[in-house]
């Protein structure tokens, strides 16, 4: 009666071996720390200037009630300025949950810049105040 | 009102930002570890009971004992730990209105998560600390009598738990469901409902309320039998001794599953109410909610998803645990509370697997702010916002080993204290198949766990 079930047992723990020494040798995860030439996903666009080359610019526009992006997520490092280029047709407010906390005032026209860097590693959330919607989620990478 | 900046704080009430995401490889490789040490727990393992509560332990020094039994220290601790209420309130009422207020960080990082890391390492402190039962003994000594003595009704013993159960299931929602969890206004509301709540029921039920009503103290007890420490029954001593020979003194009453789900469930929501899916569900269909408007359809749709959570852990708790044969129908319906300890390590488990980080750079910011509760640039003990270390934040390689291994761990001792339970419970022949049920619902709470925490 048992000795089926300890078979099973020894099986599952070899296998359980395999995928863990598997799981070693996968190549690194996109989570790790993006490089230079990566660091803007779909929801981001370098800066047309080039003069730095490690910023992540991250493009948002507030127009009839709605924003886009929505809960997008976007990798940065932690040092590194995080530009948001906000074109927005109503007056609201932008906080950035990052430590420390920012809070910028979005007024009623387009190519508004704010910058901030990110100083622990994290999630940081950007939400849109009056509109109650996060707008993008920053992985902040050391 | 508040100020504005408050009420928009969204994570978890305390601001800031949450931890990275585990990477895919260290949760496969914790689920492989659950996996393997699972059937090997079920099936190379002992076939005799080995865990005890009657077990003595190793004594401690008879001092300890005295001294944790000494009224006069007793009065102190209490006292301190209502000075300390009574601090953070003020600061509540007359610090500053916005985000560097003291109020959210204490109650939802030092009183949630800090109340369980000290439980599982002393026992129940709750019970010797709680700011409403030592009003409710000061009240009781000032009109001329002893307060635990004058119930006027006895508690009825099928309410169990289910009282502190609806306070637990009221503070998650607070948290991770309510429309404005960072909001001071939300957060007093609350505390002065439970302390209207706890000091009605003491009078009526005496002190036994507090030990069955009590969300925290409820909470404290379930955690505090993972604690090295406790106390031999027999003699009354303080000893050191096996967790796994404390645990099963979980009592087992009416609620205690649902403890456990509340716990559990809200935990697993949390990581859930994170991922995109979920946020994007809840923006898309807010709307769709009728009666609440946009922002309250959200917290509508938040609190049915939660509850449904809560629901999914407790109904398959409970069905896992009667899933076995060889047992009268009687004995089948008993067996989900007698089983219900086992989920203590998975719940722990889970929760510092979480919430660790929170506990440790959040909590040191609350103490910063509480050094300063009125916001007049005061630095008490020489306390000031530059001092606060982001150890584990910026190390997320060592978080995420600490985050897995907890789950990883908080299964295996859930494991084998339902594996343990399985041969004290089920009758011989029935007991590997009889446990097969719950051995694969607990492999499903962790590897829904760790998927959870790879971010979904």
């Amino acid at each position: 009666m048992s000795e089926p079930i300890r078979q099973v047992a020894l099986t599952t723990v070899v296998l359980g071996v395999l995928v863990a020494v598997a799981a070693c040798q996968s190549p690194p995860s996109p989570q790790g720390p993006p490089s230079a030439a990566n660091s803007s996903s779909a929801a981001t666009s370098t800066t047309p200037t080039g003069s730095a080359a490690a910023e992540t610019v991250i493009d948002i526009s507030v127009a009839d009630g709605a924003v886009t992006p929505t809960n997008a997520t976007v990798q940065g490092a932690v040092g590194q300025p995080i530009v948001l280029v906000v074109s927005s047709d109503v007056v609201d407010s932008l906080h950035v949950h990052s430590v420390p906390e920012h809070v910028f005032d979005v007024e009623a026209r387009p190519d508004q810049r704010f910058e901030f860097t990110v100083r622990v590693p994290g999630r940081v959330d950007v939400e849109l105040h009056n509109l109650h919607r996060t707008v993008v989620t920053i992985e902040a990478t050391p | 009102m508040t100020a504005d900046f408050a009420d928009t704080v969204l994570a978890h009430g305390v601001g800031g930002s949450t931890d990275l995401p585990v990477p895919l490889s260290y949760a496969l490789i914790g689920a492989a570890w659950a996996l393997a040490l699972t059937f090997a727990v079920v099936a190379v393992a002992w076939r005799t009971p080995r865990f005890d509560p009657a077990k003595p332990g190793h004594p401690l020094p008879k001092w300890v004992s005295d001294a944790v039994d000494s009224p006069a220290i007793r009065w102190i601790a209490a006292l301190a730990a209502l000075v300390f209420t009574a601090w953070v309130l003020v600061a509540a009422m007359w610090g500053p209105q916005g985000s560097g207020n003291a109020l959210p960080g204490v109650f939802y990082v030092l009183l949630w998560v800090g109340l369980a890391a000290i439980s599982v390492v002393v026992g129940p402190i709750w019970r010797a600390i709680s700011p409403v039962r030592t009003i409710s003994r000061l009240l009781g000594v000032s009109r001329g009598h002893r307060a635990a003595g004058d119930a006027r009704r006895k508690y009825p013993a099928n309410f169990g738990y289910w009282p502190a159960v609806l306070g637990l299931f009221a503070f998650v929602w607070l948290e991770l469901a309510s429309p404005d969890p960072g909001s001071l206004t939300a957060i007093k509301i609350w505390i002065l409902a439970y302390a209207v709540a706890m000091l009605l029921g003491a009078a009526v039920f005496g002190s036994t309320w507090f030990a069955r009503a009590d969300p925290f103290e409820v909470y404290s007890v379930t955690v505090s039998r993972l604690a090295p420490l406790r106390r031999n029954r027999a003699t009354g001593r303080i000893v050191v001794g096996n967790p796994l020979d404390h645990l099963p003194t979980m009592p087992v009453r009416a609620g205690t599953v649902a403890v456990m789900a509340v716990l559990l469930g809200s935990t697993a929501f949390d990581s859930f109410s994170q991922s995109r899916t979920f946020r994007d569900f809840v923006d898309g269909n807010a709307a769709t909610v009728p009666f609440f408007g946009d922002h309250g359809g959200a917290a509508v749709l938040r609190t049915a998803v939660l509850l449904l959570f809560v629901v999914i852990v407790g109904v398959t708790f409970s069905g896992a645990a009667r899933a076995t044969s060889g047992v009268s129908r009687e004995q089948r319906r008993e067996l989900p509370g007698r089983l219900a300890h086992c989920l203590i390590p998975i719940v722990v488990g889970y929760i510092f697997a979480h919430y660790l980080s929170y506990l440790v750079e959040r909590g040191q910011e609350t103490i910063v702010r509480l050094a300063d509760p009125l916001g007049k640039g005061w630095q008490l003990l020489a306390l000031d916002p530059g001092d606060v270390q982001y150890f584990l934040s910026q190390n997320p390689t060592l978080l995420w080993t600490i985050k897995v291994g907890c789950v990883v761990v908080g299964h295996l001792v859930g494991v084998i204290a339902a594996h343990d339970r399985a041969l004290r419970l089920l009758p011989v022949g029935h007991q590997l198949v009889g446990q097969l049920a719950m051995m694969l619902t607990m492999v499903a709470y962790t590897l829904t766990g760790l998927y959870l925490l790879f971010g979904g």
